[in-house]
């Protein structure tokens, strides 16, 4: 997903009414945010903070100094490894690390919602919607994650609700 | 439904399995649902189960505003996997309402309520049967042994003596004198009884009270008719 059409997205889910421009720069399309007063804004998470900040939900960025940094470091997460790969193997060991570290969470930060939930799902989902039955059930904890994100109210939208599979037909995968 | 004793280890296990593939009991918001199982739950879970653990702190995270939780709290066995049975209810009433697919159950409860009406229906039937029925007495015919004191003893009057008991439910038969040695004759008599109302206890007590005639008393054949 273009990173700008991702943030009108976020935007929507924000509840903020559509009143940003963003432009793509560059070759890898990095949005830029023309603010009306200070400098522009440039990058994903950069812009998506800000747009949190602007719809008064700062508890979206963590609400202790701990929780902040893991929203920080997710988001970083997103930016530099969900993105940058798009073959099925590289695809294959992130959702391998993310399905062990969410084994004993129910959000990314533990037990809060966060704006890295949210991006994350956005960049998820171009590669849970091509896995197969065995695969969600292989990465169960992932499956659960984002089965819980894309049922979070508000948050889906136009985005395809990917269908997990309530019984396990594979026991012995997991 | 239900998940079986959740203060047991299996209990917690099927909770553990139920919750790895989801973040709650019901749904995708907190709900009193999980106020419901977290309730029935004791303590935090073993961490290696990592499931049950994990759900077990988010919902304890929801502690404080617990009450405005949304949903309508349920008995405890209608949440979880369906293919468990609900041991929570007080027997065997509740589990009929899960709607889970028993092959080789009964199929509605309809129909069994109609067997349970049969069924009692068969036993008033035989009850009243019974109670027709004359009562069939139960009655003993023993043989007992007398023995005098000695030789000289008057065995006509002991005889007399001991027939002259009389009782309900008691009959006396034939008898003979049979010779034990030295001269000494015990008199060996029958006498029927019914069990409810004689009992050998009252006629040794009985018999052997003519302790002038009587030196002891056996019983040497006790058979039910």
């Amino acid at each position: 997903m273009a990173a700008v059409a991702e943030l009108t997205l976020l935007e929507k889910s924000l509840g903020l009414s559509k009143g940003n421009k963003y432009n793509a720069h560059g070759e890898r399309q990095i949005p830029v945010l023309q603010t009306n007063n200070g400098p522009n804004l440039t990058g994903l998470t950069t812009i998506a903070a800000h747009l949190v900040k602007q719809a008064n939900k700062e508890y979206l960025l963590g609400s202790t100094a701990e929780e902040k940094a893991i929203v920080q470091q997710w988001l970083e997460y997103r930016v530099t490894r969900v993105d940058g790969h798009t073959n099925k193997d590289d695809i294959r060991i992130l959702l391998k690390d993310l399905n062990s570290y969410l084994e004993d969470k129910v959000y990314l930060t533990g037990y809060n919602f966060t704006l890295a939930d949210i991006l994350l799902y956005y960049g998820l989902h171009r590669f849970i919607v091509d896995l197969t039955v065995q695969e969600k059930e292989k990465y169960l904890n992932v499956s659960r994650w984002f089965c819980h994100i894309q049922h979070y109210p508000g948050i889906r939208q136009h985005l395809s609700s990917v269908v997990f599979i309530k019984n396990r037909l594979y026991t012995n995968s997991h | 439904m239900g998940f079986g004793d959740l203060k047991s280890p299996t209990g917690l296990q099927v909770l553990n399995n139920y919750l790895a593939d989801k973040s709650y009991i019901e749904g995708y918001v907190p709900s009193q649902a999980d106020v419901a199982v977290f309730e029935a739950v004791s303590g935090p879970p073993p961490a290696d189960l990592h499931h049950a653990l994990r759900w077990y702190n988010h919902i304890k995270s929801y502690e404080k505003e617990k009450a405005s939780l949304p949903g309508v709290k349920k008995a405890l066995g209608k949440y979880g996997p369906a293919n468990v049975e609900d041991t929570t209810g007080s027997g065997a009433t509740d589990s009929k309402d899960d709607d889970d697919i028993d092959l080789f159950g009964s199929d509605d409860e309809e129909e069994s309520e109609e067997a349970k009406r049969l069924r009692e229906e068969r036993l008033a039937q035989y009850e009243s049967k019974k109670a027709k029925k004359p009562a069939l007495v139960a009655k003993s015919s023993i043989l007992l042994d007398v023995k005098p004191w000695d030789d000289e003893t008057d065995m006509a009057k002991l005889e007399e003596c001991v027939r002259s008991i009389q009782a309900d439910g008691l009959v006396w038969g034939s008898s003979k004198l049979v010779p034990v040695g030295y001269g000494i004759k015990k008199l060996q008599i029958q006498c029927v009884v019914e069990d409810d109302k004689v009992g050998t206890d009252m006629l040794e007590e009985r018999i052997t009270a003519f302790e002038d005639y009587v030196q002891s008393m056996d019983v040497a054949a006790f058979n039910k008719i």
